[in-house]
């Protein structure tokens, strides 16, 4: 039974890996082996390399100092703190909110049983996250400190108890999330705001990592025997990794222990939570007053409606926004600084900060792609839309305006702090504005684009179109190869032109794209959609 | 009202509507029996403009679907067989929703939703989510949302599954009353108690193929339609 559900668990994660739900049959081994090798490469290669980077900064001084298990100390927390923070988002709906919860607790399978699917599940997607951190961190450890048998032996040890310290973590979170969600009404904003405390803190520790590794590299000792004496277990924790089986079956045994007791709450509470509505009172309603509107300001009502209600939607497709804003302000605090240190580094570029700050806004841009699930989302609902008096270009009109309106509005106010605060020519603070803002335009389009052409309806959980499809995986890297685009070529031919030209060029090209886009959007994009 | 000449839809191979030609007048209540999988629900979509058929051509109230689908849509109702609603809104705001897409004046639409949510006994429950509702209060809100911008012609398929006795009762009055004024109606069904007693005409369809369609006399004679669908299903 267990095995089943295991199976059935890893095809729906998969599913898209293996079947062309537009063509409605399985892909071809080569699809396959290039869907997996794509995965692969953005995950080891790009995500991987940074860690391995990271990995090769410490390592060398720490083993050479005998303090090994500092190095497995920072990276293994690091690789917890990064295992739980990928998965800890879709814990909660993946455990209580997938569409087939009531079609297996009314079958014959022991709660225990469906609940142990569903944690493998989450352990399969901590363990991808976390192991872009561990597998570099024993490689590059077992390459300076050389390799021997206890120490890959407790290596693999402290790679099962990282991953299951991050199931742990992500499972607490999700039943947190959970409890919380059984109690408040607003649960949506209130799960987005936890999960923003989450993540700032988040990024001030990261922000704050490059100081702290030079400030622990330089007094590596001093930490390291206060760590001893006052967090022993700390210290065990990193002793795993150099090689003491004491410490690796001492932490194995508590780990699977408090794993076992979390796993026991969770699953008593389960059933009530996965199949409560909620406690939210029953609202009476009173009539009032009806307002019109046009079909399309409908169409944009429910786009924003299912944005909003969705934590998941807006911590994962909208937490760029965010960014605008602190962009914005950062630049008025610290923008006339940035100017000159350019203008005094590279005195011969005039105008190199207004490229680089459009190139940074354009990347920002990137991290925002709610449009790109948009089509995906109407899931069972897509009859709706497709049997109601309206243009499919009207339905993706409205989609795209979504993101379209999200982003241009606090982009425009990053990019006029730009403009106002870099010291550069009219025509070039006109050129700061005008670029980011044709490539919100274009992000908007190009995502609703991907969204029509990938569309995917056989989901049981919304975490798959907004996190794993097509779709959003290539809104995302995409977007940011055409920022690396813009900003790479500016140093081969851009300096060349001056920044005035490179910005009017690329204003004149990003701006073509949207025509073109827009224009296949209410053409062929609206018939795609009509016939999904 | 609805023409439907030599319908044709193939799904990987296998013809789910074989050259089926219906043809709907004004003010008639127009039942479509068959067994599961016979394309009973194939051609309510294809009619709904939500699923491309391969060949035929359908026309509502004078429009033709392929080439004018918004005007054929503007005419019509369409409820599926399990109405799967935006979750996240509220019965009101769907209802609000389907009548600006539909340009109901404000007005126009307020008194609709007064009359209809008293009819099925829905109105205290307007403002809860979509998501409380349970499968009947779903299918009440559908049938609002159907009536509320007074179309000519209105396709359901399975329409009283779900709903309780009197809303069963309720929707047949409303059905009949519509077609009285003037409307149609297109609905398939497994209850045939129901079509005997409520249709005018009825057609039964067998893997994809018509095999008898006309008044209800025509089809059953002096038997009960029960019989003639089973007779005609085991030939």
């Amino acid at each position: 039974m267990l095995k089943t559900l295991i199976k059935k668990q890893f095809t729906e994660a998969f599913r898209s890996y293996f079947f062309d739900a537009k063509k409605n049959q399985m892909r071809s081994k080569g699809s396959v082996i290039a869907f997996f090798a794509f995965f692969i490469i953005l995950m080891v290669g790009m995500l991987g390399g940074l860690f391995t980077a990271l990995a090769l900064t410490l390592c060398p001084s720490l083993a050479e100092a005998d303090m090994g298990w500092l190095y497995f100390l920072i990276l293994g927390g690091l690789a917890i703190l990064f295992g739980a923070f990928g998965s800890v988002f879709n814990t909660f709906s993946g455990l209580y909110l997938s569409k087939d919860n009531d079609l297996l607790l009314s079958l014959p399978i022991p709660v225990k049983t469906i609940i142990t699917a569903r944690l493998a599940n989450v352990y399969l997607m901590g363990t991808m996250y976390s192991a872009i951190v561990l597998i570099p961190t024993l490689v590059v450890y077992w390459i300076t400190a050389g390799l021997t048998v206890p120490r890959v032996i407790c290596g693999i040890l402290f790679f099962l108890i990282a991953t299951m310290i991050v199931l742990i973590l992500s499972c607490l979170l999700g039943w947190v999330v959970a409890r919380i969600s059984l109690k408040l009404k607003n649960k949506g904003f209130i799960t987005v705001l936890l999960a923003l405390v989450f993540i700032g803190l988040y990024y001030f520790f990261y922000f704050k990592a490059s100081g702290l590794i030079r400030d622990l590299i330089a007094n590596a000792v001093v930490y390291g025997e206060k760590v001893k004496g006052a967090a022993n277990i700390l210290y065990f924790y990193g002793r795993i990794g150099e090689g003491s089986f004491g410490a690796a079956l001492g932490f194995l045994a508590v780990t699977a222990l408090i794993l076992f007791l979390v796993c026991l709450v969770i699953s008593r509470s389960f059933f009530k939570i996965a199949a409560s509505s909620g406690v939210t009172a029953k609202v009476r309603y009173v009539e009032r007053k009806a307002k019109s509107k046009t079909a399309f300001q409908a169409l944009l009502g429910k786009e924003f409606k299912k944005f909003v209600s969705s934590p998941n939607y807006m911590l994962n497709c909208g937490l760029g926004i965010l960014l605008f804003p602190a962009a914005a302000v950062g630049l008025i605090l610290k923008g006339s600084e940035i100017s000159g240190v350019f203008d005094m580094l590279l005195p011969n570029f005039p105008g190199i900060a207004a490229v680089l700050v459009c190139v940074v806004l354009c990347a920002l841009t990137s991290m925002i792609d709610m449009a790109a699930p948009s089509v995906s989302l109407e899931g069972k609902n897509l009859w709706i839309p497709q049997s109601l008096p309206v243009e499919g270009k009207t339905v993706l009109k409205a989609k795209g305006s979504v993101q379209l309106i999200l982003t241009a509005v606090p982009m425009l106010l990053a990019a006029v702090c730009a403009a106002a605060v870099l010291k550069n020519t009219f025509i070039v603070r006109i050129l700061m504005v005008l670029m980011p803002l044709s490539y919100t335009v274009f992000a908007a389009a190009f995502n609703t684009f991907l969204s029509v052409k990938m569309a995917n309806f056989s989901w049981t959980n919304e975490i798959f179109p907004i996190k794993q499809s097509g779709a959003v995986t290539i809104a995302i890297f995409a977007n940011w190869g055409f920022t690396l685009v813009i900003g790479g070529l500016y140093f081969l031919v851009g300096i060349k032109l001056g920044a005035p030209l490179y910005l009017a060029l690329w204003t004149v090209l990003i701006s073509a794209a949207d025509v073109f886009l827009i224009h296949w959007l209410g053409t062929k994009g609206g018939t795609l959609f009509n016939n999904l | 009202m609805l023409n439907i000449e030599h319908l044709t839809k193939t799904y990987g191979g296998r013809k789910a509507v074989d050259d089926l030609s219906l043809h709907i007048r004004p003010g008639e209540v127009f039942g479509f029996i068959g067994h599961n999988g016979a394309g009973k629900s194939t051609t309510l979509k294809s009619v709904a403009g939500i699923l491309q058929f391969d060949e035929g051509k359908i026309t509502i109230n004078g429009h033709d679907l392929a080439s004018d689908p918004l005007s054929c849509k503007k005419d019509l109702a369409y409820i599926p067989d399990n109405p799967d609603m935006y979750d996240f809104m509220s019965g009101i705001k769907y209802l609000n929703f389907i009548a600006d897409v539909f340009a109901i004046p404000a007005d126009v639409r307020q008194e609709r939703i007064r009359k209809y949510a008293d009819i099925f006994e829905l109105t205290d429950d307007l403002g809860q989510a979509i998501s409380a509702y349970s499968h009947g209060m779903k299918q009440k809100l559908a049938l609002i949302s159907a009536w509320i911008h007074d179309p000519k012609l209105i396709v359901m398929d399975e329409p009283f599954v779900g709903l309780d006795p009197k809303a069963s009762h309720l929707l047949k009055e409303m059905m009949r009353e519509h077609c009285d004024a003037g409307g149609a109606i297109f609905f398939s069904t497994h209850v045939l108690d129901v079509a005997e007693k409520l249709c005018d005409k009825i057609a039964i369809i067998k893997q994809g193929r018509l095999i008898k369609v006309g008044t209800m006399e025509e089809v059953k004679g002096d038997d009960s339609l029960e019989e003639v669908f089973l007779e005609l299903e085991e030939e």
